[in-house]
């Protein structure tokens, strides 16, 4: 891969055209359960949503306003206001050069990458066969894309572990996991989800939690009835950044990261105080509770930095902290093309964010994590805004 | 007012005895729906209320003190006095070098929220009032390096402004508020209409409001139940403060901090990064999702510097004191929980206010607390 802006989002949401299901999924077994865009009444409009086993899902049919046109966040009703710079991989290369950005991860977007709710293992493990093949399809337009696996929560293990060897070999570049595994499924860190573990330290491939996914506590107190759609919106995103202070400690002291340890880890949309926060509160209990007699061994702000890393874009304050928490540890994402995203303008807020801050730890921070992290073959390296610094 | 040590702990739990509300309840009325502690038949003992268990099984939550931290007392005899004892508690203060002390329950719920889970407001109100009598009487008269604060009964909100009232009247210096009472049994959302007599007295009363780290389970992400209780334990700990970033983004969003500008919150176990993450990323969220066009007249970081506080006990302050601002923190011991900084908190203090200076390190460790309690 060309690295030639010098920036890798380490989150970006994925899109897919309206036929990414029905030409992967066999019509004749699975109908009109199959992920398709159709359409509803809502308001007395006639318009398009993602529909899944034949339900309608969420409020519009895109993720995508930061490619709608207009500054006020505003979402796509009808799949003609969806720009196709989120969903044809082609035409979103000339939306990550106008935004200079060299390699994106890849999370999920509508239709979504949680197919388990309607308790049919059969269905889940085709539509997470067709979401991933989709994706990996992606890798063969351009090596910029990094898709993340999604799995088959309902299926055996052992099932799950070899749509991971099998993707992976077809271009992906990690999985990404809900915060809490689905009820009625064993916890996150009970042994049963071993084999999975397993597979993705054999590949070298990071696990993914990405903000608040999955995470069913402390969903509540973002739905209260006198919320506006944007102001329920701000209320859950402002607290997305707590994901990592959830789950880190549940793998640190489960022993998962004593059992896996050259197992990696990646937080999206998460923040740096957060992983601040960690490192000390972890280091504190494990001191006052000596768990070292517990079968952990090793200094919980160790392990972080050994197998820990997360994601920032916009913290002018937490990125001050970047040495305490390891400079090695965090990697710049773009979140595009979701609200929260500057796209397209997202080396305005680079240098902003950025100002003053040495350029090896710059070039840390905007590209050269994210290729450790993720084994990129990253020649040849001729990075132009490094040129015109120098 | 006199200072030997230069540190108010504004967050540290007492044990109530046995006798608490079995003394003050009307036995004819209530029954053994009293709070007490009772015997299993293996000789172990823990508290019920209305047939609940409280403190999931343990007799106390005094880890601190234990010879091991991870094995919570089993019965009354195992809790260590100065759990429990006034004049053992001023003991141990003076060991840790503490001046005064912030005081919240156990029994009744680290966070005061155990009694909002009755079913009957009646019951509910006798137990609050019951520990509130007991506080003043035990605790505040016994020194005044304790300062008490009470807790109120979730609902009826007529129910909650007159216990406030009636103990701050008695001397109580805080409010101990279960931040989501709509966590605890079926009352109304804290943040709408309903509630807002309730922050409005809050705010006359002049005292702070203190909304603590765990009043709702549902804001924590259990730990696997396979794990040993100390691992447990430590899921918790970390997992816990995490809710003072829900509670935050509720309470501002909501507008309850817009609509009651003289409240004053203490989140009571929050840690510092947690303040400044939230104001970073509320403000980011606020700006993209253009909620100036909706109606809000600060900024929630605005908000914060306005209206709030963040304690902690075992992180560095040096990275905060600018963002999270040197008025809006305070420090705690955590005593006895297990958690606590004891019997190392002089130990604690230096490593976390290294590369802080006099004048702020001052504040936050007594001058903040001392004008917002009034000591």
């Amino acid at each position: 891969m060309e690295i030639r802006h010098g920036l890798i989002s380490a989150d970006s949401h994925c899109g897919f055209d309206r036929d990414a299901f029905t030409s992967r999924m066999q019509a004749s077994k699975w109908g009109e359960r199959i992920p398709q865009v159709i359409e509803v009444e809502h308001e007395s409009k006639k318009v398009h949503r993602w529909a899944v086993y034949e339900k309608p899902r969420g409020d519009n049919v895109g993720n995508c306003p930061v490619l709608m046109g207009d500054p006020f966040p505003t979402y796509p009703q009808r799949w003609e206001e969806v720009s196709n710079k989120g969903y044809d991989p082609h035409e979103r290369l000339k939306a990550l050069d106008t935004d200079g950005i060299d390699a994106e991860v890849l999370f999920p977007n509508p239709p979504g990458g949680t197919f388990y709710e309607f308790n049919d293992a059969d269905f889940e493990l085709d539509v997470v066969r067709a979401y991933n093949d989709s994706l990996a399809a992606w890798t063969t337009v351009s090596d910029r894309y990094m898709p993340v696996t999604i799995i088959p929560y309902l299926s055996d293990p052992l099932i799950i572990r070899g749509e991971i060897e099998r993707v992976t070999a077809a271009g992906h570049r990690g999985i990404n996991l809900q915060g809490q595994a689905p009820a009625p499924l064993p916890h996150l860190t009970d042994p049963y989800w071993d084999p999975i573990w397993d597979v993705c330290q054999a590949l070298g491939v990071p696990v993914h939690f990405h903000g608040s996914a999955g995470v069913r506590a402390g969903m509540s107190t973002r739905f209260w009835s006198g919320y506006s759609e944007r102001q329920g919106h701000s209320a859950m995103t402002s607290t997305s950044a707590v994901t990592p202070a959830q789950i880190i400690p549940q793998l640190i002291f489960s022993g998962i990261t004593e059992r896996f340890p050259a197992l990696k880890f990646v937080f999206a949309e998460a923040g740096i105080g957060g992983l601040n926060y960690i490192l000390a509160a972890c280091d504190h209990e494990w001191e006052v509770r000596r768990l070292w007699t517990e079968g952990i061994s090793k200094r919980p702000s160790e392990t972080v930095r050994r197998q820990m890393f997360t994601n920032f874009w916009f913290e002018t304050e937490g990125i001050k902290l970047r040495h305490e928490i390891g400079i090695d540890n965090l990697m710049w994402e773009s979140d595009f093309p979701h609200v929260a995203s500057f796209y397209p303008r997202s080396w305005e807020s680079v240098e902003h964010v950025l100002e003053d801050i040495p350029t090896e730890d710059r070039r840390k921070l905007l590209y050269e994590n994210a290729i450790k992290v993720y084994g990129i073959d990253a020649s040849p390296r001729q990075v132009e805004r490094e040129e015109a610094r120098a | 007012m006199t200072f030997a040590h230069g540190l108010i702990s504004v967050d540290d739990h007492i044990q109530e005895p046995p006798n608490l509300w079995t003394d003050r309840l009307s036995k004819k009325q209530f029954g053994d729906r009293i709070p007490r502690l009772e015997q299993d038949s293996d000789g172990t003992e823990h508290w019920v209320v209305d047939g609940q268990r409280l403190l999931s099984g343990d007799a106390s939550a005094a880890g601190a003190l234990m010879p091991n931290r991870n094995q919570e007392p089993q019965q009354w005899a195992e809790i260590p006095a100065a759990a429990y004892l006034p004049t053992e508690r001023l003991k141990a203060m003076d060991t840790e070098g503490v001046d005064y002390s912030v005081l919240y329950p156990t029994v009744a719920g680290l966070a005061g929220e155990a009694f909002g889970r009755l079913e009957d407001p009646e019951l509910e109100l006798a137990c609050v009032r019951a520990y509130n009598d007991w506080l003043l009487e035990e605790w505040a008269a016994a020194s005044d390096r304790f300062v008490p604060q009470c807790i109120v009964p979730i609902w009826p909100v007529e129910a909650t402004i007159a216990e406030m009232q009636r103990a701050v009247g008695n001397g109580h210096r805080g409010i101990v508020f279960p931040a989501l009472p709509m966590h605890l049994r079926d009352v109304p959302h804290v943040s709408g209409p309903e509630y807002d007599p309730v922050w409005s007295a809050c705010a006359e009363l002049g005292v702070p409001v203190s909304l603590h780290a765990g009043a709702s389970p549902q804001l924590q992400y259990p730990a696997f139940p396979g794990l040993s209780p100390a691992l447990i334990g430590a899921v918790d700990a970390v997992t816990k403060p995490v809710s003072s970033v829900f509670v935050l983004s509720l309470l501002s969003f909501s507008r309850v901090l817009l609509r009651h500008p003289n409240l004053r919150l203490v989140m009571a176990e929050s840690a510092l990064s947690w303040g400044m993450l939230y104001m970073e990323w509320a403000d980011h969220q606020f700006e993209h999702d253009g909620l100036a066009r909706e109606g809000y007249d600060l900024k929630p970081s605005e908000m914060f510097q306005r209206q709030c506080y963040f304690t902690s006990w075992f992180d560095n302050v040096a990275p905060f004191v600018g963002h999270v601002g040197e008025d809006h923190i305070l420090w705690s011991t955590n005593f006895p929980l297990a958690t606590s900084t004891w019997p190392r908190t002089q130990e604690t203090v230096e490593r976390c206010f290294r590369g802080v200076t006099p004048e702020t390190r001052e504040k936050i460790l007594w001058k903040n607390a001392a004008s917002l309690y009034g000591i």
